[in-house]
């Protein structure tokens, strides 16, 4: 007796719970992909005719968040000074304002396609800049299949770029790791004379891509590998890899180490045993504040490294206009989202500028119009770039930005072109 | 017996009170059901994505309650079970085994390797066991870049499967959510029975005593390798979740910092709870994503802060929050809440207890 | 036989000799006694027993020298260890404390019969049953304590210290259900107490320790009648 009556509440609770829950949420849920804003069946989500929404996931806090803050600050930078001056012009002869939203994925793939599917959600139009290879690559295969532009984005992977016709909604920004060592080679092979070189890399797909870059460019010059070494990004220290490279005595150390105290680690201990080769160091490792100078890299012959933007900071550019359109529009918005300097924060700017040609080329307001518009810029010199280094997204297989200036450590603070 | 009607009458009221809190339960039990069953149907790919996600962490939380809330042993190396099942998964999916049995497989390898880190470790107590778990995500980190035939190195493998079969009409983010879900709530229960049962019952007595446990017939040694290869065995469950619905793994899946994120979770959900781990793994999706609204720049901070707050406030974790509020509730109805029996017996015991357990002199 | 039988047990903790040939013995069905002021070895020698303290000498238990072997195995055996302070599960509850007790056994009806036994003896106990042992008071877990080692199905139960901390009416209620027990239950035990009155509501004999050695051994009945055992263990 009791048994049933309470059987029937019980029954009776969870029908009535399941009912409200329906009608709370309603019967069905929106079956096209776009969210919000996808109402007008000739323009993709994202884009009304004053406004247009783009998003970006980048780690904000843990190890990374100093470059990941960057890759947002320089872009919010260039689109709300933009914003202020009154919008984009795009190729539809329309202007619009740019809504910039960002999120922090703490370079945690599985946040990173959580923030992916959440700025899907809210209705961005495209996804611009992200940093990191790992989070990236967790959330391509999303972007292709809901086809959302996942653009410009701050890695040195090549899997964003070298196959473009196979991810068609994808671009990759800055130089390719395989780019920077195949611009030391260049170097080198350039010289034509005999020269020795120890290669030190991490041991992984990361050192290899910049190993065979570097491979690839010096095949069939007189340049030898005559040591190589690797290490693990855990390893505390790499003395006994750089001892065993130092009693190679040669000319050049290619020293392609990614974390910033083992990289002063080895500018320290090769001086010590009297083994003083010129060296190379990839972009990510060769800040002078962090590792030159604590390393002592003035002992050196000479310390290269790949470049391809103006230092903001640096007074050789103080009277550059671009950079006094970054140093202001920096301090009024960036500077809010990132505290201290990286080179991404000045790329991030510069990415700006690409993104703003994009709208401009592009004349239908539609996620197509904008990937063919993108697809198609070449010959741009964009703010911060150095002289020389151009933007061409028209390549099927590389980053928007395929090469590199190598230059020089002035002893200071500071990097000179390249003598001779 | 004088005692005799009292007894029965009380005995009629537990048994009363009893029926109703079971239906309770029951009702309890199929709202949630029906909740679950409802709800991908209703709502966004990102909402569903996050429910999906609570499912993934859920599993690995509780395979990381079973070893550290149930049994008292500290393990900071489950991420590494759940890379190693992520990896398991994406190897098994690439080169097109069964679903089932990758599956199985991704449950029973991080096992038996759980098992084997078990045998040698458990002999250990403390400091020594946490650092040996502690090793696992720092050595399997490098691993899994360096193997990268099997791993993919650092760019990671993107899967894409789990498609949502045409016969369903569901989206794919559906079919993945009903996948995971299904998954979740099978080792759920499955976990459940075995806490409260006699397994459930050595986990505890070790925990509390190991002296204890040796007198009960209850082997320290055997009763924690078996919590440990428990615990693996769902942390690798939850990496073929993992890869379900994030269709990508890489060497940042394993790494420490989720160790210790999947800990924090279990503390704030509710140490040695069932309910107490769901709750903890709503909040390990959850609060990153609310912190990211509140402001991007600051999520860690604010999520930092809410931690604090909820150790603060509810020591025992989420769980305890209804218990809490009943007895704030009690407390401002009576001034002075009615204390337990306080005898002076009590008293010593109180006092006495904690030295009394664990050095016996002669 | 006997059932447990020790002789000349010795035993230390490090270098620090404890026990200094220890020995007495324990008829089928029997209970006895452990007297002796603090540090005479009373605890030692039930450790010595239940196998958590390494001894030399012979163990003798159901005629088989179990000297040597760990805490687990002589629980196997039938040896339930009621150690001092208690040692009840404080996250679990009263009846799951039980069937910790039972972990050994798989006769799942008579487990539940067994439970239901205890419960009557201890009704402090059948009012909290589906309390945490953490929430009694020091009284009810003594009980609980002594509850769960029957329920391991014991030959001998080693009691230590049972009235320690309680206050006197509740040792005494301690007390008599573990003279129902030893009656009821025809568990055989070796009492380890300070308060001789209560030691002399449950033995038959006893054996008086004094530094690690044997100093006396008598039944209840000639122990209560001398001087100066009552001078020194019964208050007067």
């Amino acid at each position: 007796m009791t048994k049933t009556r309470n059987a029937a509440r019980a029954s009776g609770v969870i029908a009535t719970v399941s009912i409200a829950a329906l009608l709370v949420s309603g019967c069905t849920r929106d079956s096209s992909s776009g969210g919000p804003g996808a109402d007008d069946s000739a323009s993709s989500p994202g884009i009304t005719d004053d406004s247009i929404s783009i998003g970006i996931s980048s780690p904000l806090s843990g190890p990374t968040a100093g470059p990941g803050s960057c890759t947002i600050a320089g872009l919010d930078s260039y689109i709300e000074a933009k914003n202020a001056a009154g919008g984009f012009e795009f190729g539809d002869g329309k202007t619009r304002q740019v809504d910039f939203t960002y999120l922090d994925d703490v370079y945690d793939p599985a946040k990173a396609v959580s923030n992916f599917r959440q700025l899907i959600n809210d209705g961005i139009f495209a996804y611009v800049g992200a940093l990191g290879t790992p989070t990236n690559a967790a959330v391509m295969p999303i972007a292709e299949e809901e086809e959302v532009p996942q653009v410009l984005l701050t890695t040195g992977a090549r899997t964003f770029s070298s196959d473009q016709d196979a991810h068609p909604w994808t671009t990759g920004f800055v130089p390719t790791y395989a780019t920077e060592g195949r611009a030391f080679g260049e170097l080198l092979a350039k010289e034509g004379k005999p020269v020795t070189v120890a290669t030190l890399a991490q041991n992984d797909d990361f050192g290899q891509s910049y190993l065979d870059g570097f491979n690839e460019a010096i095949e069939g010059s007189q340049v030898e590998v005559v040591a190589d070494a690797t290490y693990e990004p855990t390893d505390t220290t790499l003395d006994a890899q750089v001892t065993e490279l130092a009693s190679s005595k040669a000319d050049v150390l290619l020293s392609a180490v990614s974390v910033t105290p083992l990289q002063v680690g080895v500018l320290t201990k090769a001086q010590s045993l009297g083994w003083l080769p010129r060296i190379f160091l990839p972009s990510n490792t060769s800040t002078p504040g962090t590792i030159l100078q604590p390393g002592g890299a003035a002992a050196y012959p000479a310390v290269y490294t790949p470049s391809f933007s103006k230092n903001p900071n640096s007074p050789a550019f103080a009277n550059d206009e671009d950079v006094k359109a970054y140093n202001d529009a920096f301090q009024k918005y960036g500077s809010k989202i990132a505290t201290t300097y990286t080179p991404h924060c000045a790329w991030s700017y510069a990415e700006g500028a690409v993104l703003d040609e994009a709208f401009q080329g592009m004349e239908e307001p539609t996620r197509e119009s904008f990937m063919d518009s993108m697809k198609s810029i070449s010959g741009f010199q964009a703010p911060l770039l150095l002289d020389g280094i151009t933007v061409d997204t028209t390549t099927k297989d590389d980053a928007a930005i395929s090469t590199v200036q190598l230059v020089q450590y002035d002893g200071q603070a500071g990097f000179k072109p390249v003598a001779g | 017996m004088a005692t005799t009607p009292t007894s029965t009458a009380r005995a009629a009221s537990t048994s009363r009170s009893g029926s109703t809190s079971r239906w309770r339960g029951i009702a309890f039990v199929g709202v949630l059901a029906v909740a679950l069953v409802v709800a991908p149907l209703v709502s966004s790919p990102y909402v569903n994505y996050q429910l999906s996600s609570i499912a993934v962490f859920a599993v690995a939380i509780l395979g990381l309650n079973i070893v550290m809330g149930y049994t008292g042993q500290v393990s900071l190396g489950q991420s590494a079970f759940l890379g190693l099942g992520a990896y398991i998964a994406a190897y098994g999916i690439l080169h097109g085994w069964p679903g089932p049995l990758t599956l199985l497989l991704c449950a029973v390898v991080p096992a038996v390797v759980g098992m084997l880190v078990a045998l040698a470790a458990a002999r250990l107590r403390g400091l020594a066991l946490a650092m040996i778990t502690l090793a696992l995500p720092i050595v399997g980190v490098p691993l899994a870049r360096r193997f990268d035939d099997f791993t993919g190195g650092s760019q990671g493998q993107v899967v894409s499967w789990l498609r949502a079969p045409e016969s369903t009409g569901l989206a794919n983010d559906q079919w993945r959510y009903y996948v995971v879900v299904l998954i979740a709530v099978v080792a759920f229960v499955l976990a459940r029975n075995l806490v409260r049962g006699r397994i459930g019952r050595s986990f505890a007595i070790v925990k509390e005593n190991e002296a204890v446990a040796l007198s009960m017939g209850v082997s320290p040694y055997r009763t924690k390798v078996l919590a440990f290869t428990i615990a693996s065995l769902l942390g690798g469950v939850s990496g073929f979740m993992y890869l379900a619905i994030v269709q990508y793994t890489s060497p940042e899946t394993l790494v420490f910092a989720t160790s210790i994120n999947l800990v924090a979770a279990m503390v704030i959900g509710g140490s040695a709870s069932i309910i107490g781990t769901a709750l903890g793994a709503v909040y390990y999706v959850l609060v990153p994503v609310l912190a990211g609204q509140v402001n991007s720049s600051r999520t860690a901070l604010i999520s930092g802060a809410v931690l604090l707050a909820v150790l603060f406030l509810l020591p025992a974790g989420l769980v305890s929050l209804p218990r809490r509020l009943a007895r704030l509730r009690s407390s401002t109805r009576r001034p002075h809440p009615s204390a337990p029996p306080t005898t002076s017996d009590e008293a010593t015991h109180r006092a006495s207890a904690p030295s009394a357990t664990t050095d016996q002199h002669s | 036989m006997s059932l447990l039988e020790l002789e000349d047990v010795t035993a230390s903790y490090g270098h620090a000799q404890v026990l200094h040939g220890i020995s007495f013995s324990l008829p089928e069905n029997g209970a006895t006694g452990l007297l002796g002021a603090n540090g005479a070895g009373k605890t030692t020698t039930l450790r010595a027993i239940s196998g958590t303290v390494r001894t030399t000498g012979r163990i003798l238990f159901e005629g088989r020298d179990i000297s040597g072997l760990g805490p687990d195995r002589t629980a196997h055996l039938g040896i339930a260890h009621v150690p001092e302070g208690r040692g009840t599960i404080g996250q679990l509850s009263v009846r799951e404390n039980l069937l910790v007790g039972a972990y050994q056994r798989r006769d799942r009806k008579q487990i539940a019969t067994d439970v239901d036994y205890v419960l009557d003896l201890f009704p402090n106990l059948q009012e909290r049953v589906k309390s945490n042992a953490a929430a009694l008071s020091g009284g009810e877990q003594q009980m609980l304590a002594v509850a769960r080692a029957f329920m391991a199905k014991p030959r001998v139960i080693l009691l230590d210290e049972a009235s320690l901390g309680l206050a006197p009416s509740t040792a005494r209620r301690v007390y008599d259900a573990i003279v129902r027990l030893r009656h009821e239950a025809q568990v055989s035990m070796v009492v380890v107490e300070q308060n001789a009155n209560l030691a002399f509501s449950v033995v038959d004999d006893a054996t008086v320790l004094e530094t690690g050695r044997v100093a006396l051994h008598g039944s209840r009945d000639e122990l209560m009648g001398m001087d100066a055992v009552r001078r020194a263990y019964l208050g007067g």
